[in-house]
This record gives structure tokens, sequence and C-alpha cells, in this order.
């Protein structure tokens, strides 16, 4: 979640930079709270009797987060290759051919 | 509250607290670890067999010594020699018992340990599974049908122990 490559562009001025840091701060906790539901959805079962995670659990954990975020990445390049695709086709029309 | 940026454990750690935590999580993490636990089965099963041989052993004994017929060369020797044999023949079988236990133990404990890390699921299975090649390495020098035998044997065992401890319990 990087800031755009500034052409040059003026310094964004504090309320931006605090309205930017709140995006970005939206943007993890929201990235968070899925990746922990995702993996505890996947990786704990209904029922349990101790409240430590054992070593299965931990395992499966780690995996699930480990892939949460390369499908991130690999999505977020799909993306951009689609985006300077559409661009370089002529006109950004969003993401309706999807 | 729960969240990427919140350290867990709130604040008003100081370095003393600090590092007695990151030694008590090593430490957990370590006896969580595969090796750990192989160790910690290992020794256990140690102490058990130990226990559980000097046990057997030690009802050798009901039968008279006369019958034994290395009996006259024992019965010859005054007391004190005759005693430090007898717990010398005690001490041998439990420390043989005590390595059988020993071995099974850790094998055990190290085939799930690494089943489960490699399975990354919790269940019945890793167990059989486990005992399976636990009964079978201990048994294999027997032979292939003592191996199979072996495997069958000690995963019925595992999974009868496991199902018993997992039963739902009666409060729920």
């Amino acid at each position: 979640m990087s800031m755009f490559g500034g052409f040059g562009r003026p310094q964004p001025s504090s309320a931006e930079k605090i309205a930017a840091a709140e995006a970005e701060m939206d943007l993890v906790t929201d990235m968070f709270n899925k990746l922990q539901q995702a993996c505890m959805k996947k990786c704990i079962p209904k029922e349990y009797r101790e409240g430590e995670l054992n070593k299965g659990e931990g395992v499966c954990i780690d995996r699930c987060a480990a892939k949460f975020f390369d499908v991130q990445m690999k999505i977020s390049e799909l993306l951009q290759q689609e985006a300077q695709a559409k661009g370089a086709g002529g006109g950004g029309m969003g993401f309706g051919g999807m | 509250m729960n969240g990427p940026l919140f350290p867990p454990g709130g604040g008003g750690v100081d370095g003393a607290d600090a590092q007695t935590m990151a030694a008590v999580r090593s430490m957990q993490m370590l006896m969580e670890s595969c090796p750990g636990k192989t160790a910690v089965s290992g020794v256990m099963g140690f102490a058990l067999g130990g226990a559980f041989g000097l046990f057997m052993a030690s009802m050798q004994y009901d039968t008279p010594l006369a019958t034994n017929p290395n009996a006259a060369a024992i019965t010859s020797l005054p007391l004190r020699q005759q005693l430090k044999q007898g717990f010398r023949d005690l001490g041998s079988r439990s420390f043989s018992s005590a390595k059988n236990f020993g071995k099974v133990g850790a094998i055990f404990a190290g085939t799930e340990c690494c089943i489960e890390g490699f399975r990354a699921k919790n269940d019945l299975k890793n167990g059989v599974m486990a005992g399976c090649i636990t009964g079978g390495v201990l048994a294999a020098p027997a032979g292939p049908q003592a191996a199979a035998l072996g495997c069958a044997g000690f995963a019925a065992f595992s999974l009868a122990i496991d199902s018993y401890m997992r039963r739902p319990s009666e409060t729920d």
C-alpha cells in the first residue's frame, strides 16, 4: 500500500497525511480481520477441549496465513496487469469487463 | 482490543519482565516442538519402564531357588554376595525394560508429532499411523510378518487409548 509515485506533486499536507494513514490503518485492520476469520474457520474445529493451540492447528494457521498473503500478492499483480492492459487499450473502463 | 498493531499483553512491561516472558515462551515452544516432545516422552517412558521392570522382576523371586539350575552356584555364596547378585539381576531386568519403554515412548511421540505437523490436523488418524510405525519399527528385527502384526496391534492400541481420552465428556 505505497503512496502514488509522485510526478513532482506538491508535498501532501498534514490533513492529507492523516487521512492516508487512517485509510491505511483501515485497510490493514480489514485485512487482519479477514485473515483471522478465514484461518479460524479453516483450521480450528468446532469442538475443542483446551485453550492452547496444538501442533496441528499451529501449523495450519501458519500455512493459512502464508497462503492468504500469497493469494493477495498474486491477485494484486493480476489486477495491475489487467489495469495496464485496459489502460493501454484506451480508456479506463473500470472493472466492467470482468 | 485485538488488532494487528496492538501488542498483546498490554503495556507497561519493563526490560526484565519482557526477558523472562521471552524465556518462558521459548521454553514453552521448546516443549511443544517435536524434538522436545520426543525427549520428554522418552524420559517418561524410561522412568515408567524402570518402575514396571522392577516390579515384574521382583515378582520372579517367588519360586524357590532350588528349581533354578544355577542355584548351586548362587546359594554357595555368603548372604551378602547373594543379595548383591539378586540386586544386580533386578537392576539389569529393570534397565532393559526401561530401555524398551523409553524407545516406545520416544518413537511414538516423535512420529505422531511429525505426522501432525505434516497433516496440519489434529485427529485420531495421527495416533493410528504413529502406532503402526512404532509397532512396525519395534518388531522389524523379527521379520515382515511380525512387523505387520506389531503395526496392527500397536495401531489398534493407540486408537483405543486415544478414543477413550477424546470421548465426549459427560458434563457437556
